[in-house]
């Protein structure tokens, strides 16, 4: 069992853990970082959606040998982009999610979107959310949430956003 | 106290280069690329390696190169940078169509090219194959190419790299088709896949590529039929000819989710579609869910339309809204802390067994193992259920299927606990096991409990059954069947448990009704009811299937044993087979009408799995019986319902109760008679109606405000009914509907008790407690609604405090579409009171008379004054008043019953119609659905937000329900394991609109205020989504389907080929 470092949330991290042990695991055992969800344990439902690199991945198929060097943004750690505070926030007006457990795993994959495209409508709102399931809202609300927010993220809209890059 | 070092701990390397992968690779070692399918297949039970062979690390295997003459794609690229790629999608639209297929983003984001193709089952070989794909692969003699086709044919060769993956860029005239067909509409198992490529030139096909593949059915090119192609004319091509020869080309197995015959029949439809429809490519999005403008629900003047932007001044954001967003809302399940313990429970994994032995001593003694439960440890009764207590909290004698709990273990960590888990020794004698609730309830069949199978029968009859049937001149008989539904609720089955300094015992365990829990803990431990605090809320989901005790007898004898906090939540795949689900049902129905459409009489025979135990079962069985007839009037009626007991998954309460099966089967049978009628869907419904004021179908009384006849009539006016024309050509579109009519509350002979307290507390909140449970349909929000309009203050002023039998009064459960009237009706009952008290107190503090001060947001105002002015806020009233004299109401009360009670009977019911249209697909089979329109009466909405919520989401579980969720048994054992084959309807499957309105109004003197909303979003769904269905397929309701969820092969049956 070698340590194994990594960024998480801006701060560098170094955790001895079995090299299988899930990023999943690492967030919510080691580091109390419960907001990462567990569903399927499969990646087959989204709910541990964390941001790896700039990407999307499953925390619940990221083994910690696959972390080493690797940039990893929790739920936690949305705070600090602005394009989360903005999607977070549209997100809440429409109250998008009734039991919640989805949703982080929502905003995370919203916010990977929106990041790498600001100009991201409802065909690719549809398709980056394709890997999250949510079993309480039937969608419709956390569509409505995610137009709202590409409403106020579009170039020219009122904010701007000043994303850690 | 340490664990153990974990079991299996594997050793990753990172070899530089091919080579040094290859000379790695001995014994179990294994590459691995992205890594996505290992917790798949660790988690269907294959062994871990003891190494991994890290390929990430070696130069040149990522990335793609070329030019428009052909594609270099590293084995080690993701699919996402296939999805993602400009180059892939200019030259090789096809792969990056197929791509988008695979499994979600976030999976695409690790899994890899190469991964898809070792796998030999990946969803990208039928397009690769059409591609005439290269690999380019190192084995121990060195590098060479290989064609893919080939390579498939030969037998794996485990010491072999894939580098990269070689692709002609095709001529730009060639027309291609790409396709995979899955279980629902995307994020998806294969069913099949095709990929086809005609190369033309001059329009005469120069090239052929035509490839099947994907999940269980090889990846293979379909030479005969490529060379037939090659040389024709593509004007002269004999389509149905060439779906045939199709259809015998392909080779397709069957599983338990679709027969080899559907694969085989999707597969040459999607082929001869695609490749006829000149190129048209099918872009993985599928079918994109446009809101249709065009068809904007229409309204009476007397409905709302619940949206935000319809009722901004009704919007209220939930309280608990942004703390579920960002993830700062601690669930149960999320608790950790210094000394907690993990608890694991060991399952009998065999669905009916007698246990000889338990032996616990080897798990015990394992370092880490801080103690270990089983029967033995039980001190009170070993047994539990709502209803009846059939169930043993840890089995003893024998286990009576897969998910029995035989015993728990508490570790330092995870992976010490599952170790434990494997030195548990039991030995069991298998028993015969009987699945099938028909063959459960013959002599022959083995008794599951010492009573016999037939956990329950009940009869009722009216009228002349067979005088009636005599006299009528049509009559529709049908089976019904419907599935195994999970619940599903994101948040699995758990919490955590410790034993506080006094003594007590606290269980903090996601559920429905806490003082229950608390009831059945009791029972189980041997101790008082007072030494126990069952905590509830919040809970991830629940729908029915928390309303039961799940592992809270687990948690809390292992709280108990150890001294320690222990946490335990059960992992998605022991929630599958250890979870309540809803039960299968069959309903056979006949139902008779007169020439004119009148119905005269019924018949009904029911038959419900329970499953291993009784839990709520009776109960559905009960509300299912009570809902045969609908909301219409037959004079002669016979039912009788039987709930078996089966070696199958428990079963229980799940959102409707029951009522929303047997909605199905009388709403279909509606439809069913209007065609022999001659009558529209609309007009033999207005002929049946019940009349406002009679009596409920078993004869008692009911409450007013009856809203049917203003569902029907909304109904009637939907712009849906309007011809909607052929479709587009590859699905055929239809529009049915149902109306719902949902019993509230527990029922006549269920005590049915509620309560609720108004507190003042020290910092001036005011707190509203209700031992209801926050899960997710908005009880918080609920509650500042009705408190904040009963007092006349802010919603902010508000607290509620809910799901706690230390802090809040019992409510009973939360379940049966009863909370919402709970809710508001002990904010009624203590308001005035809590007012006055509030006001007094102030008066004295502020010397003025009471009767001249009101409550006002925020404190204390002037009766006569609307300036919003206070004359004392809230926490000032809390500050000037010593503890115990902050005011204080709590109020009990009934949930209102009829009087009747020869059999359990409801009293309240709301009302609903739901319109629905559809599309089915005349390649797969496959239902999507356009519209779902919901007209509501429930009497008011107590907030907007919460109310169309409940809607929304029942309609998609319904939907799921109706078309895709089916948690399959096979020999007593799930063969469904967990969300990669359960379909969960996803974004692509939600309805395209969803549209919802409210009829509000009561009738003068109707003080029962908001009716519940809890299960009427998903009542009408499934009868309203088949006759759509039936009305596509076939322009009658003769071709409804029967079984749900639906059948896609018999819908493209009872279709005909028309590709």
């Amino acid at each position: 069992m070698s340590a194994i470092a990594f960024r998480l949330n801006g701060e560098m991290r170094s955790i001895a853990t079995p090299a299988e042990t899930r990023l999943s695991e690492i967030l919510r055992d080691q580091y109390l970082q419960t907001a990462t969800k567990v569903a399927c344990g499969i990646g087959r439902c989204g709910a541990c959606t964390v941001m790896m690199n700039g990407q999307a991945v499953n925390a619940c198929l990221v083994m910690a040998w696959q972390i080493e060097g690797a940039d990893i943004v929790s739920p936690e750690g949305l705070g600090a982009f602005e394009t989360a505070r903005i999607v977070k926030a549209a997100l809440i007006e429409e109250n998008a999610f009734q039991c919640g457990y989805c949703a982080p795993g929502f905003l995370m994959a919203l916010t990977v979107l929106f990041l790498s495209n600001r100009q991201a409508g409802e065909p690719e709102i549809l398709s980056a959310l394709e890997g999250n399931l949510c079993r309480c809202t039937g969608y419709h609300s956390i569509l409505r949430g995610a137009l709202s927010a590409a409403n106020r993220l579009r170039p020219g809209a009122a904010s701007e956003t000043g994303d850690p890059s | 106290m340490a664990g153990l070092p974990h079991p299996g701990s594997l050793e990753v390397l990172h070899p530089a280069s091919v080579q040094d992968a290859l000379d790695l690779l001995q014994g179990d070692a294994r590459l691995v690329a992205g890594g996505t399918a290992l917790q798949l297949e660790w988690a269907r039970g294959l062994p871990k390696p003891t190494r991994l062979i890290d390929l990430g690390r070696i130069p040149g295997l990522k990335g793609i190169t070329g030019d428009a003459a052909g594609l270099r794609i590293g084995a080690l690229s993701s699919l996402g940078l296939l999805c993602s790629s400009e180059r892939v999608a200019h030259h090789l639209p096809m792969l990056q169509a197929a791509a988008r297929t695979v499994a979600g983003p976030a999976v695409r984001n690790l899994a890899t090219l190469g991964g898809n193709i070792v796998a030999r089952t990946g969803c990208l070989l039928p397009a690769l194959l059409a591609l005439d794909a290269t690999l380019e692969v190192t084995g121990r003699d060195g590098r060479f190419r290989e064609p893919l086709s080939g390579w498939l044919r030969r037998p794996a060769d485990p010491a072999e790299v894939l580098e990269a993956v070689h692709l002609p860029v095709p001529d730009s005239q060639s027309r291609w088709t790409q396709r995979k067909i899955g279980l629902r509409a995307a994020f998806t198992p294969s069913v099949i896949g095709i990929a086809g490529r005609l190369d033309c030139h001059d329009g005469t096909i120069v090239a052929a590529r035509l490839a099947v593949g994907g999940g269980i059915v090889v990846p293979r090119r379909l030479y005969e039929i490529e060379r037939r192609l090659t040389g024709q004319d593509v004007a002269g091509i004999d389509w149905p000819a060439l779906g045939s020869a199709l259809i015998a080309a392909i080779d397709a197995p069957d599983d338990a989710f679709r027969s080899g015959r559907y694969r085989r029949m999707v597969a040459a439809n999607a082929l001869v579609q695609g490749l006829r429809d000149a190129g048209r490519s099918r872009l993985a999005e599928g079918p994109v869910p446009q809101r249709s403008a065009e068809l904007e629900m229409p309204r009476t003047p007397t409905e709302i339309r619940l949206s935000r932007t319809d009722q901004p001044h009704h919007w209220h954001v939930r309280p608990d809204m942004e703390p579920k967003v960002s993830g700062t809302l601690s669930y149960l399940t999320d608790r950790r802390e210094a000394g907690m313990l993990v608890g694991r429970i060991l399952r009998a994994g065999r669905p009916h067994a007698r246990i000889l032995s338990i032996d616990t001593r080897a798990a015990e003694a394992l370092p880490g193992v801080v103690a270990v439960v089983t029967h033995r440890d039980i001190r009170g009764e070993n047994a539990f259920g709502i209803v009846v207590q059939d169930q043993p909290a840890f089995c003893f004698n024998k286990v009576r299927y897969v998910g029995d709990p035989v015993a728990a273990v508490a570790a330092v960590d995870a992976a010490t606990a599952e170790a434990a888990l494997a030195l548990i020794r039991v030995d069991y004698e298998d028993l015969p096991i009987v699945t099938d609730s028909e063959e459960a309830l013959s002599d022959a069949a083995p008794a599951i409990h010492a009573g016999g199978n037939l956990q329950r029968i009940l009869h009722f009859s009216r009228g002349d059954v067979a005088a009636g049937f005599g006299a009528a001149a049509h009559v529709v008989e049908r089976r019904y069947e419907t599935s195994r539904q999970m619940h599903g609720f994101m948040e699995t089955e758990g919490g955590f448990a410790r034993v506080e300094p006094d003594g007590s015992l606290a269980v903090f365990v996601g559920g429905q009704h806490g003082a229950r829990d608390r009831l059945q803990l009791a029972r189980i431990l041997g101790r008082p009811e007072e030494t126990i605090r069952v905590v509830t809320s919040p809970t991830g989901g629940a729908f029915g299937g928390k309303d039961e005790l799940t592992v809270q007898p687990a948690l809390a004898l292992l709280a108990i044993k150890s001294g320690k906090p222990v946490r335990l939540q059960l992992s998605r795949a022991e929630s599958v087979i250890s979870g309540i689900k809803r039960h299968p049902m069959i309903i056979r129905m006949r139902t008779a009408c007169d020439a004119a459409g009148r119905l005269i009489a019924q018949e009904v025979d029911l038959l419900a799995d329970a499953g291993a135990y009784a839990s709520l079962g009776p109960g559905v069985l009960e509300t299912a019986l009570e809902h045969v007839a609908g909301p219409y009037v037959i004079p002669h009626v016979s039912t009788r319902g039987r709930l078996a007991y089966t070696n199958n998954g428990v079963c229980g309460a799940f959102r409707g109760f029951g009522a929303n099966q047997m909605t199905y089967a009388i709403e279909c049978q509606m439809d069913a008679l209007a065609e022999l009628c001659g009558l529209t869907p609309v007009e033999i419904r207005r002929r049946n109606l019940r009349a406002q004021g009679s009596p409920g179908f078993l004869g008692q009384t009911v409450a007013p405000s009856e809203r049917l006849a203003d569902m029907l009539e909304a109904a009637a006016a939907s712009p849906l009914w309007d011809d909607p024309g052929p479709g587009d050509g590859e699905e055929v579109i239809g529009t049915g509907m149902a109306l719902n009519y949902q019993g509230n509350g527990l029922g006549s002979l269920v005590p049915d008790p509620a309560g609720g307290r108004l507190r003042l507390r020290a910092d001036g909140l005011i707190e509203a407690a209700y031992g209801l449970d926050e899960m997710g349909q908005g009880l918080l929000t609920s509650v500042q609604a009705a408190v904040s309009a009963e007092l006349g203050i802010s919603r902010d002023d508000i607290l509620p405090v809910t799901g706690d039998t230390a802090l809040a009064p019992d409510s009973s459960s939360t379940s049966a579409s009863r909370g919402g009237y709970v809710v508001w009706r002990a904010a009624q009952l203590a308001g005035p009171e809590f007012s006055a008290r509030l006001t007094d107190a102030a008066a004295r503090l502020l010397d003025r008379p009471a009767d001249g001060l009101k409550l006002a947001p925020g404190g204390i105002a002037d009766r006569r004054s609307n300036s919003g002015r206070l004359l004392m806020r809230f926490r000032d009233l809390a500050e000037a008043l010593a503890p115990e004299a902050l005011p204080s109401v709590t109020v009990a009360f009934d949930f209102p019953k009829t009087e009747y009670t020869a059999s359990n009977a409801r009293y309240i019911f709301a009302f609903g119609a739901c319109i629905v249209r559809v599309a089915v697909s005349r390649i797969t089979g496959a239902v999507r659905v356009l519209d779902i329109h919901q007209h509501t009466a429930a009497g008011p909405v107590l907030d907007v937000a919460a109310y169309l919520g409940q809607m929304e989401g029942g309609a998609i579980q319904g939907l799921g329900f109706t078309l895709t969720e089916d948690a399959r048994m096979l020999d007593g054992a799930y063969v469904t394991a967990n969300l990669d084959t359960y379909m969960l309807p996803g974004i692509r499957d939600t309805a395209r609109s969803l549209s919802v309105v409210a009829l509000e109004g009561l009738d003068d003197g109707d003080g029962l205020g908001p009716r519940g909303a809890g299960e009427l979003g998903i009542g009408a769904i499934t009868p309203a989504i088949a006759n759509a269905v039936g009305k596509a397929i076939g322009q009658t309701a003769c071709k409804t389907p029967l079984t749900v969820p639906f059948c896609p092969e018999g819908l493209l049956d009872a279709i005909g080929a028309r590709v």
